[in-house]
């Protein structure tokens, strides 16, 4: 992580009275000191941060850049608000206070609260910050409360002419819309710079997120984590949802083919006219009972046709006669006529076939010689071939199990 | 060359830097120290250290031991290269706003061969006892926006040397 001194520069003028944040701009802004000093002194047990006040009977630095989160939080609670800030002093005064900080290795930082009004011109502003760019100081911005007199403006002016690197970082908070401490979790000046925040910052994120939740309040990202924060979670997160996605539908697809099966056997029993009958005009009994049944599943009746319609996507011969059927009724026939064709099949297939495969020497032979560990020429195998097709065809299979047994 | 040649009994000083020490201000994203001092990178004239918001530049570094300076090269474009160099020895945290404070141990101004590779010889007695020198660039040869440095060499002896090589040179036949 980023070894870092940083200056923070709190606003406590009169403009933090106002109770627009919750429960008053100073108090908000208090927390977000908390959770920034905590975050920075975490990510490096090295970095250092301090404070200082802008306003008040002139800047007054709280406390030199330290390790000691003790001290940060204690000097906060003797804070009197009062006056009106001097943002280009109070960031002159943080440079300088960092300029003397112990650890030469630490990157110089110096976060501002902007609640009041911006009084400094923006030319004035915009040499202060060449001046913090020129000794490599980057520089945060938290601007919140008061928004005229082009606040926006002159904070993104001082903002760009400090700015090198893409390290330093402007967040507006509007009133009223989030919890300034909140809207801080998400922000790169939280989580450092693109480093994925330190392990601090992304469970106090989550453990903010998720108590944000729970509350009802809405958090704004999916599944209550911040996808950029914790890109993994986010990512496991969005899979396991689409697992489960995919096993419902799977769960309803099969429901839907047993229904569909459990259909067609009815049908089945009905007589073969049924088929032929869709051809007439009215409300046939098939369809009648289908309806019925439509009522009842409709959902998963309508699942299973589309499945059927795409199995049988190529069986042209069918439409002939289902193209004059009318309706619903003829997506039901079509899909229940498929759906016996290939009950049939099923039926005809199996052991007739694979009396059929049995007798057929050289299948038979090719299978054993592709067998690992058997010869086909080995005397016994022959042997038991020869049986197989001098002895009559009852039981084939039991006999081909019993060779395999044997010559393994 | 004799112009281009160092007094003798006098060494590259690059070995004992120490570089997680090194800080710049005012250098350039891209264009940073690392261009002008590092062996390999501070031979290449298109690598080059430059200013970034004015033409002022403050380079401090620390010696892994006490070392005596005694002559400096600095190489730059005949137009944008330093002119006057300003070195403080021994002086912690300095910054562009007191640069003007305290006393220099030594002002240079670099002409036009110097910034071909012609070496600077410094105030030798003011340089004795260094165990960090902070070099400022003050303005440029045409007083231009940016200030560009190719190479920054530092030439002199260190303090209580004792070279493990030389001791193991003594030949024994010869005694």
């Amino acid at each position: 992580m980023v070894l870092e001194a940083t200056m923070i520069c709190i606003d406590n003028s009169e403009w933090m009275r106002n109770g627009d944040y919750v429960p008053n701009r100073f108090q908000s802004q208090a927390d977000a000191v908390h959770l920034i000093c905590g975050a920075k002194t975490q990510s490096n047990p090295e970095s250092t941060v301090g404070v200082l006040t802008m306003a008040g009977k002139g800047v007054r630095v709280l406390v030199t850049p330290t390790t000691d989160l003790g001290k940060i939080f204690s000097c906060m609670h003797g804070v009197e608000v009062g006056g009106s800030a001097d943002i280009t002093a109070a960031v002159q005064v943080a440079q300088l206070a960092l300029k003397h900080r112990q650890n030469k290795n630490q990157r110089q930082r110096v976060i501002v609260f902007a609640g009041s009004p911006i009084t400094a011109d923006k030319a004035l502003l915009e040499v202060v910050g060449k001046k913090l760019k020129k000794n490599s100081v980057s520089l945060d911005i938290v601007s919140f409360g008061e928004e005229d007199d082009g606040k926006a403006e002159k904070l993104g002016a001082f903002l760009a002419a400090v700015n090198s690197n893409d390290s330093s970082h402007l967040l507006h908070v509007p009133a009223g819309s989030t919890v300034l401490s909140d809207a801080l979790l998400s922000s790169p000046i939280f989580t450092g710079d693109g480093e994925g925040g330190s392990g601090f910052a992304a469970s106090a994120a989550a453990g903010a997120a998720a108590a944000a939740a729970a509350a009802g309040g809405a958090s704004g990202f999916e599944f209550g984590v911040d996808p950029n924060l914790d890109p993994e979670l986010a990512l496991a997160l969005r899979v396991s949802m689409e697992e489960e996605r995919a096993r419902q539908e799977a769960n309803a697809k099969r429901a839907a083919e047993a229904a569909s099966a459990s259909d067609s056997q009815n049908a089945q029993t009905r007589s073969a006219a049924d088929v032929s009958m869709s051809e007439a005009a009215g409300v046939d009994s098939s369809a009648g009972v289908g309806q019925d049944f439509m009522d009842d599943e409709n959902t998963l009746l309508k699942q299973a046709l589309a499945m059927s319609m795409s199995d049988g996507a190529g069986h042209t011969g069918g439409d002939a006669t289902m193209a004059e059927t009318s309706g619903e009724d003829q997506d039901l026939a079509f899909a229940l006529q498929i759906s016996m064709q290939e009950a049939a099949a099923s039926a005809s297939g199996g052991t007739s076939e694979m009396n059929k495969v049995l007798h057929d020497q050289h299948f038979v032979s090719s299978i054993l010689s592709s067998l690992p560990g058997v010869d086909p020429n080995d005397p016994s195998v022959r042997d038991v071939l020869a049986s197989l097709q001098s002895e009559n065809e009852q039981k084939p299979e039991e006999k081909k199990d019993k060779e395999t047994d044997s010559s393994q | 060359m004799a112009t281009t040649s160092i007094a003798k009994g006098q060494v590259d000083l690059i070995d004992c830097i120490d570089w997680s020490s090194v800080e710049c201000l005012n250098e350039k994203n891209g264009h940073t120290f690392t261009n002008a001092l590092k062996q390999g990178y501070r031979d290449d004239e298109s690598l080059f250290l430059e200013s970034d918001t004015d033409e002022e530049l403050l380079i401090y570094l620390s010696f892994t031991q006490v070392v005596k300076l005694h002559t400096i090269v600095i190489m730059g474009p005949s137009d944008e290269g330093p002119k006057t160099v300003k070195l403080f020895g021994n002086r912690e945290s300095m910054g562009f706003s007191n640069v003007s404070d305290f006393p220099p141990s030594d002002v240079i101004s670099l002409s036009i061969e110097n910034l071909e590779g012609k070496p600077v010889p410094l105030k030798y007695v003011k340089f004795q006892n260094v165990r960090s020198l902070t070099i400022f660039i003050g303005d440029n040869q045409e007083s231009t926006e940016a200030t560009k440095v190719s190479k920054i060499a530092l030439y002199g002896s260190t303090v209580e040397t004792t070279n493990m090589k030389e001791l193991k040179k003594i030949n024994p036949e010869e005694q």
